[in-house]
């Protein structure tokens, strides 16, 4: 960007210009100020875990959901979505270890009526 | 040929996921609909129950949604009342997610107080304890 004041160019991201020391990162339009972070906290999915894929790994997950809004609340944005992180990685590990064990099951049921039917 | 900007390709691909998802818990409904997991062989056992003997928070949730899709609400509440309570809530939030990866749009948000997510686990830990327990002819 060129300095508005004296005209030199400057790198874009300049705090001040080079020669004549013009604050310029003053004259840029504010951060536009959207809606509120929206931090998932994967309680749907984490519940769906603790109820159904019949494997009680979903408990940690619903904590970290718990967990995230709980920093939601108190405004601590960043510790929220480390929260969220973990959430949503109990959430896939309850899931993954519950279908693994229900498809190991059903593979060994059908070899089992199978070889009954032989 | 139509060619896709990348978050339009990304779009693309997640409503996909969408429709594979959805058309999954349709097939599993409707399994459940016409199986009863109480007799039917193929429905996997819960792993907990297998290896120690006791009820998990989700044990009776498979039968539960079988008495449920035939219109047996009273029966489905007993398998697992704990389920039955969050259902609501799980195909809401469920719908939600769907709508905003395909249209863009969710449903209304709700944000959950925390002290409610809290109170949420202490009954699903409460429920676990007291439904291996005597007291289980309660509910």
């Amino acid at each position: 960007m060129y300095c508005p004041k004296c005209g030199t160019p400057n790198d874009d991201n300049a705090w001040k210009c080079v020669q004549c020391q013009t604050i310029l990162q003053a004259a840029l339009p504010p951060v536009a100020s959207g809606p509120p972070e929206v931090v998932p906290n994967y309680l749907w999915q984490a519940i769906v875990c603790t109820v159904c894929c019949c494997w009680p790994l979903g408990i940690p997950a619903i904590v970290y959901a718990a967990q995230v809004n709980t920093k939601v609340v108190q405004g601590d944005l960043a510790g929220a979505r480390q929260s969220s992180k973990n959430a949503k990685m109990w959430c896939w590990i309850a899931f993954g270890s519950g279908l693994a064990t229900g498809l190991i099951y059903l593979v060994f049921a059908v070899i089992s009526v199978v070889l009954q039917h032989r | 040929m139509q060619t896709f900007l990348p978050h339009q390709a990304r779009r693309v691909e997640r409503t996909f996921w969408v429709g594979v998802s959805v058309a999954l818990v349709a097939l599993i409904a409707g399994v459940l609909r016409v199986f009863n997991p109480a007799s039917a062989w193929f429905f996997p056992p819960c792993p907990f129950r297998v290896l120690t003997g006791y009820l998990c928070p989700g044990c009776g949730t498979l039968r539960a949604l079988h008495e449920l899709f035939n219109g047996h609400l009273a029966a489905a509440f007993r398998l697992n009342p704990l389920m039955m309570l969050l259902l609501p809530y799980v195909g809401y939030e469920g719908a939600s997610a769907a709508m905003e990866t395909v249209f863009g749009r969710a449903l209304p948000r709700v944000f959950i107080r925390p002290t409610y997510i809290w109170i949420l686990l202490a009954v699903i830990l409460l429920y676990w304890i007291l439904r291996n327990t005597p007291l289980a002819a309660l509910f």
